[in-house]
C-alpha cells in the first residue's frame, strides 16, 4: 500500500469520525486544535483506523499521535 | 502578575477616556469567546458555553469550535483569529496540550484577558509546570490578564454583565459578597450551600493555579468594586504572603474599607522545617497565619459555615456601635447558652436602662424574665416577641439583638418571623435570629433569609458571627500601622554583616550588631586568652559569664562551653581551664576563636525574641517566654517585620505568660516599653538586611522597670552574600 493511498483512507476515516469536511483535513492538522476532536473521539479514531487498515495499534502509542500527517506515518509503519 | 497599588490606581491620560482596569476585561467583558467549545452536553467545553448563554450574558458571545458550524445555534468559528469582532475575554477550554496555541492566537488578536479552565499544568507534574511557564510567558508577551489555569471559572452577577464563565451548575443570585477560592471543587459546594441559605454573590472566582492573577490582585480590584461589600477567601497556598498582607491592610482599612474573611487550609509553603533556632522551628507552623492574618485585618475562620455565618452578619446588617448584646428568647435554656457563648466570644451582655425594664415588665407576664436575656417564656406568640424586641432595640445600652425561638406547640413561627422582618425594616441596630430546629421552623427561616436577616441554627453561631464583626470594627478603629523607625546605627551593623561569611555570626559580632541597633547589650569582649579574660573581667566587674567561641559549637550548654556567675579571677581561670579541656576532648576539631567575657545580668524573666525569613512572608518576628513556655507550651506569637510599637505591644499581649511581666505575687513590673522597643529594633534589623536568615535573642532578660532589660545571648545566621 503506498503512502498516498494511506493518506486518502486516513482522511476519509477522520472525516467520518470527526464529522468534518474533507477540505479541512490536511496533513499538518492537529486533531484537537484544528479539527475539534474530543477525547472520546480520539479513542474512536484509533479503533476506526484499526478497522480500516486491518491492523492492531498499541493504544498508548496511538493516542500520542497528534496530527493527521503523523497518523499517516504511524499507520504506514504498522502496515509495513 | 501581582500589580502594584500604584498601577491599580493609575489615573487615565488627560483628554483620553479612562483606560479600563486590566481585570475589567475579565469581570466586565463586552465580548467573549469560548475557545475549544464542543457540541457534547455534559462535557466542560460544552457546559461552559451553555452556562454563559443561559446566564443571560449581556455581551457578545462566540464559540471557537473547530469542525463545528455552530454550538447551541450560535455560529462557531474554527480559530480565534476567525472571529471578526473585537474580543475582551477568552475562556479557554481546550485540553492542556493545545492551550498555548490558542493563547498565542488570543494574543495576536489583542485579547486582553483569558480564563484557562483546563487542567494539566503545574498541578500535574513537571511537564505541566513547564507548560504553565510557557503560558505565563505568552501572557506576559501580550499583556493578557490570566485567571487559572485549572480553575472552575469566574462569575459576575452584576445585572449589566451576568457572566457565568464557569462550569458551576447554576448562576448564583446577585448579592454583595465576593468569594475567591483556590479550590474549584469547593466552589460548586459553596454555590449550592449559599443557594440554600438565599445568599447571593457579587463576584465568584475560582483562581486555580494562580499563574497570572492572584488573590492579591483580586483583593485590590474588589476593594474598588461598588458591587462588593465583603470579600471571602479560601486559600491553600500562600505564594506571596507579604503582598497579601499589604493588600489586605489596604482593603480593610482607610478609604472605603471592606472586611476580608478567610479560610487558610494546609501549612505554609515550606512547612515546618528543622532549624537551629526556636523561631525557625516554630515559624514554619500554620500558626503564624493566625497572628499575621490578624495583623493584616483578615478575619481567619475555620470552616465554610463560619465564613458565611460571619459574612452575612457583616453584609446584611449595619455595623454595631459596640459589643453589647441583648437576647430575646422564648426558652430559658437556649437563652443562657447564648449568654455563655456571647461572653466566650468576647461580646458583653447589655444592661438595660430602667425605662426598658419598665416597658418589658408592662408588656410581659409576671413569669417572664425581664433582665437580659429576656425570656418571653414558652407560650409567647408574636405580640410578646415584638413588644420585647421594640423595648430592647430602643435601649441606648444595646448595640445588637439576637432573637431565639424554639418551636413550642403554640408558637406562631411565621407570624413571629413576619414581625421580626417588619421591625428589621426600620432597625438601625444589627439583628440576628436563631429559630432552633430543622423542620417546623423552615417557613419562618425562609422569610428571614429573604429579608436578609442573618439566621443561625444555633445561637452560639450567631454570637461567633457577631464577635467576628466586632473584630472588624475594632480593627478599623485601631491605629493603622506606622512606619516610624527607631534610631539605629545602620552603618555599624552593615560593616559587620557585609564582611561576615555565610553561617552564624561570631557571638561578639552578633552582640555588636544588636548594640548598633540600640539593644541593651551588657559590656562584653572577645578575649584571645585567659589572661586577657581576667583583665577584662576586672575592668567590667564581677560576676561575669565566660563562653568559648567556636564556629563548631552552636549549643553552648550541651558542649559545656559556658560558665555563668563567675565571682572572681580564680573562678574564671578554673572555668576557662575546665571548658577548654572538655572541648578539646569532646570536639577536638573545634576551632576556638576566643573567650567571650561579659557582665552577668541580674535574674529576671527570660524572653525569646526571634526573626526568620519566611519564603512567602519575608522576615517574621516571634516573641515568647523562654524555657518550657516556648518548648512545651509553645506560648509564642508572631508578627511581620518591620513592626511598629503598637504592633509590638499587641504581640506582647497575645502571649499568655506576658501577664507575669505586669508583676504578680509581689513581683516587680517589667520594663514593658523596653521589651516592645527590642521587638521593634530586631524587626528593623531583620527587614534591613536580607542576608539575615534567622535570629534568636535568647534569652533577653527582662528586669524590673528601672533596671531594664539585657541581652544574654544571641544567634544570627547569614546566607552567602
Amino acid at each position: 500500500m503506498d503512502r498516498s493511498e494511506i493518506e486518502q483512507r486516513v482522511k476519509q476515516v477522520v472525516c467520518q469520525v470527526l464529522n468534518v469536511e474533507a477540505e479541512l483535513v490536511k496533513p499538518e492538522c492537529h486533531f484537537v486544535f484544528d479539527l475539534g476532536a474530543e477525547s472520546v473521539q480520539s479513542v474512536q479514531l484509533v479503533a476506526a483506523f484499526e478497522a480500516e487498515f486491518g491492523i492492531e495499534m498499541d493504544n498508548d502509542a496511538a493516542l500520542k499521535v497528534k496530527t493527521v500527517g503523523s497518523a499517516v506515518d504511524f499507520i504506514a509503519k504498522c502496515v509495513g | 502578575m501581582t500589580m502594584t497599588a500604584k498601577q491599580l490606581s493609575k489615573p487615565s491620560p488627560a483628554g483620553c477616556p479612562a483606560e479600563r482596569h486590566p481585570l475589567d476585561f475579565i469581570f466586565n467583558p463586552k465580548s467573549a469567546v469560548v475557545v475549544g467549545a464542543n457540541a457534547s452536553p455534559g462535557t466542560v467545553p460544552y457546559d461552559i458555553f451553555h452556562n454563559m448563554l443561559l446566564s443571560g450574558y449581556r455581551g457578545t458571545l462566540s464559540p471557537v469550535a473547530p469542525g463545528k458550524a455552530n454550538i447551541c445555534a450560535v455560529k462557531a468559528y474554527r480559530y480565534v483569529t476567525d472571529v471578526p469582532d473585537k474580543v475582551d475575554l477568552a475562556v479557554i477550554v481546550f485540553p492542556a496540550e493545545v492551550v498555548e496555541r490558542a493563547l498565542e492566537q488570543c494574543g495576536q488578536m489583542g485579547i486582553r484577558a483569558a480564563i484557562i479552565i483546563s487542567a494539566g499544568f503545574r498541578e500535574a507534574g513537571p511537564e505541566g509546570a513547564e507548560r504553565e511557564q510557557r503560558v505565563k510567558a505568552t501572557c506576559a508577551k501580550y499583556g493578557i490578564s490570566l485567571i487559572g489555569p485549572n480553575c472552575l471559572g469566574v462569575i459576575n452577577t452584576d445585572p449589566a454583565v451576568r457572566l457565568n464563565a464557569s462550569f458551576a451548575r447554576k448562576m448564583p443570585d446577585a448579592g454583595r459578597i465576593a468569594f475567591l477560592s483556590q479550590s474549584g471543587a469547593l466552589c460548586t459546594a459553596v454555590l449550592d450551600y449559599a443557594r440554600d441559605k438565599a445568599i447571593g454573590f457579587s463576584k465568584f472566582v475560582s483562581f486555580g493555579n494562580k499563574a497570572g492573577v492572584s488573590e492579591v490582585d483580586l483583593l485590590d480590584y474588589l476593594h474598588n468594586d461598588d458591587q462588593t461589600d465583603v470579600i471571602l477567601l479560601y486559600l491553600e497556598e500562600i505564594t506571596n504572603g507579604r503582598a497579601l498582607v499589604e493588600a489586605a491592610r489596604r482593603v480593610t482599612r482607610g478609604q472605603n474599607p471592606k472586611p476580608i474573611l478567610a479560610i487558610k487550609s494546609g501549612r505554609t509553603a515550606e512547612g515546618a522545617h528543622a532549624a537551629a533556632s526556636h523561631t525557625g522551628s516554630l515559624a514554619g507552623e500554620d500558626v503564624i497565619c493566625d497572628d499575621i492574618f490578624r495583623d493584616a485585618g483578615i478575619v481567619r475562620v475555620a470552616s465554610i459555615e463560619e465564613l458565611f455565618n460571619s459574612a452575612i452578619m457583616y453584609a446584611y446588617q449595619p455595623m454595631p456601635r459596640g459589643d453589647r448584646l441583648a437576647i430575646v428568647t422564648n426558652a430559658g435554656g437556649p437563652g443562657v447558652m447564648a449568654t455563655d457563648a456571647a461572653v466566650r466570644a468576647g461580646l458583653s451582655i447589655a444592661r438595660f436602662e430602667p425605662p426598658t425594664t419598665a416597658k418589658l415588665k408592662a408588656a410581659l407576664p409576671a413569669a417572664a424574665n425581664i433582665k437580659n436575656p429576656v425570656d418571653v417564656i414558652g407560650d409567647a406568640r408574636a405580640d410578646r416577641y415584638m413588644a420585647a424586641l421594640d423595648a430592647v432595640l430602643a435601649d441606648p445600652n444595646v448595640d445588637q439583638v439576637l432573637v431565639i425561638l424554639t418551636p413550642q406547640s403554640m408558637t406562631d413561627i411565621e407570624e413571629i418571623a413576619k414581625g421580626v422582618c417588619k421591625v428589621h425594616e426600620h432597625a438601625t441596630k444589627p439583628m440576628a435570629c436563631s429559630f432552633m430546629g430543622a423542620t417546623d421552623v423552615v417557613p419562618g427561616v425562609r422569610m428571614l433569609q429573604e429579608a436578609h436577616i442573618p439566621h443561625y441554627i444555633l445561637p452560639e453561631w450567631a454570637c461567633r458571627a457577631m464577635a467576628d464583626v466586632q473584630r472588624i470594627r475594632q480593627w478599623r478603629e485601631d491605629l493603622p500601622q506606622k512606619t516610624d523607625r527607631l534610631p539605629t546605627d545602620h552603618a555599624a551593623a552593615k560593616a559587620i554583616i557585609d564582611r561576615a561569611p555565610e553561617g552564624y555570626l561570631r557571638e561578639d559580632q552578633a552582640l555588636a550588631v544588636l548594640a548598633a541597633y540600640g539593644f541593651p547589650v551588657p559590656p562584653n569582649r572577645l578575649c584571645s586568652g585567659v589572661d586577657e579574660a581576667v583583665r577584662y573581667a576586672a575592668e567590667i566587674g564581677y560576676p561575669v559569664v565566660l563562653r568559648a567561641v567556636s564556629p563548631q559549637i552552636i549549643h553552648k550548654s550541651e558542649a559545656k562551653a559556658i560558665a555563668l556567675n563567675l565571682p572572681d579571677a580564680g573562678a574564671l581561670r578554673r572555668a576557662a581551664d575546665q571548658m577548654l579541656r572538655h572541648i578539646g576532648a569532646a570536639i577536638p576539631d573545634a576551632r576556638i576563636d576566643g573567650l567571650l567575657v561579659r557582665r552577668m545580668i541580674p535574674p529576671g524573666h527570660e524572653l525569646i525574641i526571634g526573626a526568620e525569613r519566611d519564603p512567602s512572608f519575608g522576615p517574621v518576628m516571634m516573641f515568647g517566654f523562654g524555657g518550657i513556655y516556648v518548648e512545651i507550651f509553645k506560648d509564642v506569637t508572631f508578627g511581620l517585620a518591620p513592626l511598629d510599637l503598637p504592633a509590638a505591644a499587641r504581640m506582647l499581649r497575645r502571649v499568655k505568660a506576658s501577664q507575669l511581666l505586669a508583676g504578680v505575687r509581689g513581683g516587680a513590673e517589667a520594663d514593658l516599653a523596653g521589651i516592645e522597643q527590642c521587638l521593634v529594633r530586631l524587626s528593623q534589623l531583620a527587614a534591613d538586611f536580607d542576608r539575615i536568615i534567622e535570629m534568636d535573642v535568647n534569652p533577653l532578660i527582662a528586669g524590673p522597670a528601672g533596671v531594664g532589660n539585657a541581652v544574654a545571648d544571641v544567634r544570627i545566621r547569614l546566607r552567602a552574600s
